[in-house]
């Protein structure tokens, strides 16, 4: 029962997630921020998105 | 009350999270290059932390234990901290788009940045009363916001010295943030 429960919590958890996931997804961007970029030089996280390791990748395929 | 404000000087400037316990390193080395960033990502983390632990130490206390889930607090921790960054994010995009302007670029960032999951476990494990959990989910924050923006301005300064060209980029930086490290553990004394 209790890992019932568990599991049942967990599931809950997760779909809490996608939905705010989904909803600020749907959100429209703020006039005047649509190609707002953060400063940031990179560190070795490449799981990142703000990594500038992916615009390099992205320039590359152009 | 004495112990509260003991708390909060040790959690900003004895115990801090980035130059004694070497956590949330990747913003620290990524997001210092200038202090509007700096100031930006303090700022944002102070706001994420603080809500966070709050909802982490209800759901813990009010949800967890009552059914006998504790085993599931690092789960659901991280969970709710992604959830709460999402949720925040959607509220600024549609309430402030100026904060979202100086904010939002830096509100993904802190769903992986471990500060936030270390803050909100300590305040578990250590079995902080309200007051207590307060104060250090207040004061680490604080305390990355300060360490993050001062190491900024040295990092623009150096940006105008002339550094010999193997210690160039993050080679000096990491030197600086040692000699950093150094003289805050030399407040250690004041405690």
């Amino acid at each position: 029962m209790k890992y019932l429960l568990a599991a049942l919590f967990f599931g809950a958890l997760v779909l809490v997630y996608i939905v705010l996931y989904l909803l600020n997804k749907k959100t429209p961007l703020p006039e005047g921020c649509e190609d707002l970029k953060a400063d940031c030089e990179g560190c070795h996280d490449f799981s990142c998105s703000h990594n500038p390791a992916h615009h390099i990748k992205k320039a590359e395929g152009e | 009350m004495s112990e509260l404000v003991t708390l909060l000087v040790t959690s900003v400037l004895i115990n801090n999270v980035i130059l004694n316990q070497f956590l949330g390193m990747c913003p620290f080395m990524g997001v210092s290059k200038k202090k509007s960033s700096a100031l930006g990502m303090g700022v944002a983390v102070v706001f994420v932390i603080v809500v966070a632990a709050l909802v982490t130490y209800a759901l813990y206390y009010l949800v967890l234990v009552p059914i006998g889930l504790e085993f599931m607090e690092l789960i659901t921790f991280i969970l709710v901290i992604a959830s709460l960054v999402q949720l925040t994010e959607m509220f600024i995009k549609k309430y402030s788009p100026s904060l979202y302007k100086s904010l939002g670029v830096y509100l993904p960032l802190i769903t992986t940045n471990c500060v936030v999951l270390n803050v909100c476990l300590v305040n578990i494990t250590n079995a902080y009363d309200f007051s207590h959990m307060l104060v250090y989910s207040v004061g680490t924050p604080l305390g990355f916001a300060l360490v993050l923006y001062i190491f900024s301005t040295i990092r623009e300064r150096l940006e105008l010295s002339n550094v010999p060209a193997a210690f160039k980029g993050n080679g000096i930086a990491l030197i600086c943030a040692a000699i950093m490290s150094m003289a805050f553990s030399g407040l250690a004394g004041i405690v």
